[in-house]
């Protein structure tokens, strides 16, 4: 491609990054040193939350920073019986995996569209979906609601699984389109060219050729609908389909709040989204170089 | 008869998308849009008032106040978070253990819910208590202290570290897949031309990456138009709309103050000036293209 | 590359598997089929480990098992939330049968759109639950004549809260004066206590716990009254220009810890808590979370009083701002059967047994019924026993249009920042006779 263009627009903005390449060694050291103490100042927020949630209510308040005076591990026991955060976590992977999977295929399938066929709405399809990044969600609380009634699908796993797919989608064929556009055509052509069905095309060639984008379009699309509160306060008034946030929700009443039990809350809540992080790391690093181009 | 095959692909695959988000994203905007044109308080009847919602915005103080925090917010995004992501991924292409730690690390805020962000930074900027003028402190700067939050003309500049924090790991990760995947080939024909450091940066990785570039960009522009949470935990858009964004701004119109119609007016005009700037991002980095 | 694609998509499967079991026994139209077990929905903010809400959810529970015939659907959701939830359904008409209510705009806001259903007949039947309710307790929940619900507690909203061992150590008397508030916060300041801590980054803090009282004492009720009514007086008069003035005047001697506007409410007790502050002003309601949370030297030491008096002001002396507490909301679409057991679990939260229950939690009630000394924290009896004495006046959000109430919370966040009185004051005025306008 066209590797001989001239300095790009955002060379100004890159050049401080750029310049720690001709640092002298010692120079070098000092910045993997600075580079380190800034990964580690990036870590203290979890490490806060975690050693608070062992905290009580009153050590809490007496020194928000020590280290607990009592390590209190009930906090979570009693946290996860006191709330049904053991439903809730159900609940919470239901609907968030149910949201991901139909995400990430729906998704998929559209931009492999958008991305290479020629047909003649292809520019107003784009822009529709694109159109979507834009709208704040708690716009569409109401309208969503009386539209959801009408339905009869409140009260379901669908009321959430239908909207975090609805509202992820704009982000993920964006990505995904962005990406195949610029990833060259000629594995497909080659594979179309031996016989196989679109179809075939999809599934064989193009998914996995798009896990890198599908990584960034997973980690989004499964963080959005994890974290989500406002749609789960509005689509779901049933305690046995709860999501996560809104148990941990519950430790706070707007006038209290059970320090201990909250932040040990979301210290579980976290580690399923800390696993994802750590599988798809691995599979995004590796991701292209290993598959389509090379071969 | 292989036009029509891929004919009916092209219906088949794009229905299920455009089905679900035209039913649960596009219907209820539009819906909500039309909310904009009355006076209503989201409950018993309504009034149709035409663009009276539309002008009381256009001379609301606070309207304004918004946005411009909201363009502080886009700005603060797309020069900070993204050069930042961009020099990092750039810096952090290895897999030794050191720079998997850092990875992990600068991606971690993502996971965790805007609940505890917002938490850990309001203890960072207590005005008696906070780990940042204790810092200062201890460092000689005591002049340096500043009511971080609730000085109203510092606030929104504040809460800009939390911002690019929290998200600069998502960038990262946007930015190291796109170099993974420059070509083999293109490195050893770097290497071969003895092009390297700086300039390879330059001339080589930064235009094959320019697609994903422009994509972060307008990610960046759509989500921090939208913000609403960190916000919203932090500061409550105060004091005295200090910090207001539009989307909180739109949520206390609709969910506080009963007024629906006034809410969904704001909310609409985001859209629009979303649109816009996206256009002109869009605009402006194609015709810079087009004059290379 | 393929593994992690197929174990997603198993997963996935599964998900999607278990949705469409959890859609299938949606319960919608609860059990209208006669005959069998009445079904009846309520939702409530009774959801932390404080005493009131363990206490509401036990009366909950004891009527279930008092009522078998009765299945009692409840929710119970943090309040903010709450509040989201239950304009979101009201928009679609679609209210639980019975649902935690404030006074004032949600039910007049509930009641113009014909969501509710009056309880006078039973209040009327039972004279005296009825006639036991303290002066004017029912007034905002009454709309047009008819009354719409009860309150379940009383939230006066504005009292001292103060740590006598730094009174006695700094030699300081406890203000009945503004004069002697001033002198009390100057040495604090010299002595490096914070005089008074105040959260208000929920802007709603200073207003309600704070500056309604010091405004009612300037003014007095009566003006006050009228100028929510926009009738005979403008929040522009000099009187309500003087009480922002004082109260300004309060926040130029340094009487508030620096960066208030950035605290939340529990920064702010926080603060009292270490014992950084001598005083803390806050509602009725602060004392379920002292007694929990409050370490016992500061806690031992910590009584209560009412904002001093101010020379020269038009209002009464021996009051605190405040308002009733929440009600119940009982849907306008209850009936027959449903409805009957509806105002059973009505009665049984908020008639006499129900109000003895939450004051027995340490949370004061709109109701007359003696406490049980023996049984209370003796904070609770002192704060008991000085609400007593006083009299309550209107709290600000309370009586004024909500739109009204975030330009005065806000205007109070740019007063204390430095903002002059008279404009704010005008913008207050703009706002209120345009919500008096519209009605």
């Amino acid at each position: 491609m066209n590797m001989n263009t001239t300095p790009p627009v955002t060379a100004g903005k890159v050049k401080p990054s750029g310049g720690v390449r001709i640092w002298a060694k010692p120079g070098r050291g000092l910045f993997w040193v600075l580079l380190t103490v800034y990964g580690v100042v990036t870590l203290y927020p979890f490490f806060w939350l975690v050693i608070s949630a062992f905290k009580t209510n009153a050590d809490f308040y007496a020194r928000p920073f020590g280290l607990p005076q009592v390590w209190h591990g009930d906090n979570f026991t009693r946290a996860w019986e006191s709330s049904r955060l053991g439903t809730a976590f159900g609940n919470s992977l239901i609907v968030a995996l149910g949201s991901l999977v139909l995400t990430l295929f729906i998704a998929a399938l559209t931009s492999f569209i958008l991305a290479r066929f020629q047909f003649r709405w292809k520019g107003g399809v784009l822009t529709f979906f694109v159109i979507g990044m834009l709208i704040p969600i708690h716009s569409t609380l109401v309208p969503l609601f009386i539209l959801m009634k009408q339905m009869s699908l409140l009260n379901t796993y669908w009321a959430l699984i239908l909207p975090y797919t609805a509202f992820a989608l704009p982000t993920a064929v964006f990505v995904l389109t962005a990406y195949l556009t610029s990833v060259p055509r000629e594995l497909e052509e080659a594979a179309f060219i031996d016989g196989t069905g679109l179809w075939g095309l999809f599934f064989r060639i193009m998914l996995p050729m798009s896990v890198p984008a599908l990584a960034t379009v997973t980690i989004l699309s499964f963080l959005h609908s994890w974290n989500d509160f406002s749609f789960a306060l509005v689509f779901i008034n049933k305690t046995a389909l709860k999501t996560l946030p809104l148990a941990i929700a519950n430790f706070a009443d707007g006038y209290q709040t059970d320090y201990g039990l909250s932040l040990a809350g979301m210290t579980l809540s976290v580690i399923p989204t800390v696993i994802l992080y750590l599988l798809f790391q691995e599979q995004m690093m590796k991701g292209m170089t290993a598959g389509a181009v090379k071969g | 008869m292989n036009a029509l095959r891929s004919k009916r692909f092209i219906i088949t695959g794009l229905l299920p998308a455009l089905v679900i988000y035209s039913l649960f994203v596009f219907v209820p905007v539009i819906w909500s849009a039309y909310y904009g044109f009355f006076n209503w308080s989201g409950i018993g009847e309504a009034k149709y008032t035409g663009l009276s919602n539309y002008a009381e915005i256009l001379r609301d103080p606070v309207f304004w106040r918004a946005l411009k925090n909201n363009v502080v917010f886009v700005l603060a995004s797309v020069f900070g978070q993204i050069p930042l992501a961009l020099a990092l991924a750039v810096l952090l292409h290895k897999s030794n253990l050191l720079q998997r730690f850092l990875r992990s690390a600068i991606f971690l805020p993502m996971v965790l819910s805007t609940v505890v962000i917002g938490m850990i930074w309001q203890y960072i900027y207590h005005p008696q208590i906070g780990i940042l003028n204790f810092l200062l402190d201890a460092l000689g700067l005591s002049s340096w202290k500043l009511q971080w939050l609730s000085d109203g003309k510092i606030a929104i500049y504040s809460l800009i570290p939390p911002l690019i924090w929290s998200y600069v790991g998502l960038y990262l990760i946007i930015f190291m897949s796109a170099l993974q995947n420059i070509p083999g080939e293109i490195h050893d024909a770097a290497k071969i031309d003895g092009v390297s450091g700086v300039r390879k940066l330059l001339s080589i990785s930064l235009p094959m990456i320019k697609n994903t570039v422009q994509v972060a960009v307008v990610l960046c522009i759509s989500g921090s138009l939208k913000s609403f949470d960190l916000v919203y935990i932090m500061t409550k858009g105060g004091p005295a709309h200090a910090t207001e964004l539009l989307a909180t701004y739109m949520y206390n119109s609709t969910f506080s103050t009963y007024r629906y119609g006034f809410g969904s007016a704001i909310s609409t005009s985001i859209m629009i000036i979303s649109l816009l700037l996206i256009g002109t991002s869009q605009w402006l980095t194609n015709r810079k293209k087009d004059a290379a | 590359m393929k593994k992690w694609i197929s174990i997603l998509c198993s997963a996935a499967m599964l998900a999607l598997l278990l949705a469409g079991c959890g859609g299938g026994n949606e319960a919608s139209g609860s059990g209208e089929n006669g005959g069998e077990k009445v079904s009846i929905s309520i939702w409530h903010n009774w959801t932390g480990q404080d005493a009131k809400a363990v206490a509401m959810r036990k009366i909950i529970e004891d009527f279930r098992a008092e009522h078998p015939e009765i299945e009692v659907v409840d929710e119970g959701l943090p309040t903010d939330g709450l509040k989201t939830r239950l304009r979101t359904v009201a928009a679609a008409d679609e209210m639980p049968d019975l649902f935690v209510m404030w006074p004032d705009a949600m039910t007049k806001e509930f009641v113009k759109g014909d969501l509710l259903q009056p309880i006078n007949e039973e209040l009327d039947a039972n004279p005296d639950w009825k006639n036991n309710f303290i002066p004017n307790a029912l007034d905002g929940y009454t709309v047009d004549g008819k009354i719409y619900s009860v309150p379940m507690n009383l939230a006066p909203s504005s009292f001292i809260y103060y740590n006598d061992a730094l009174f006695k150590k700094y030699n300081v008397k406890v203000p009945e004066t503004w004069e002697e508030l001033g002198t009390a916060i100057q040495t604090f300041n010299d002595n490096g206590v914070i005089p008074i801590a105040l959260g208000n980054k929920a802007n709603w803090v200073a207003q309600s716990t704070f500056f309604s009282t010091v405004g009612d004492r300037i003014t007095g009720t009566d003006w006050f009254l009228k100028a929510v009514e926009q009738d005979g007086a403008k929040f522009t008069d000099p009187e309500f220009v003087e009480a922002l003035t004082t109260f300004q005047k309060l926040g130029e001697l340094k009487a508030f810890q620096d960066g208030f506007n950035s605290l939340d409410e529990t920064q702010m007790m926080q603060l009292y808590f270490q014992g950084n502050a001598a005083m803390v002003v806050n509602g009725g309601w602060a004392l379920a979370n002292l007694v929990n949370n409050a370490p016992p030297e500061v806690l031992d030491n910590t009584h209560i009083t009412i904002v001093p008096t101010i020379a020269g002001g038009k209002g009464a002396p021996d009051t605190t701002a405040g308002v009733v507490g929440t009600g119940l909301g009982v849907s306008k679409k209850l009936t027959g059967a449903r409805k009957e057991a509806a105002m059973k679990l009505f009665y049984a939260m908020a008639g006499p047994d129900g109000q003895k229950a939450t004051l027995d939690s340490s949370t004061l009630v709109s109701y007359n019924i003696e406490l049980d000394k023996s049984k209370a924290h003796p904070l609770f009896v002192e704060l008991y026993d000085l609400i007593q004495r006083v009299k309550i006046v209107p709290v600000y959000d309370s009586k004024l249009g909500s739109a009204t109430v975030e330009v005065v919370n806000n205007g109070l966040q740019e007063l204390l920042m430095g903002g002059k009185a008279e404009d704010i004051a005008r913008k207050i005025q703009d706002a209120q006779a345009a919500a008096v306008a519209a009605n």
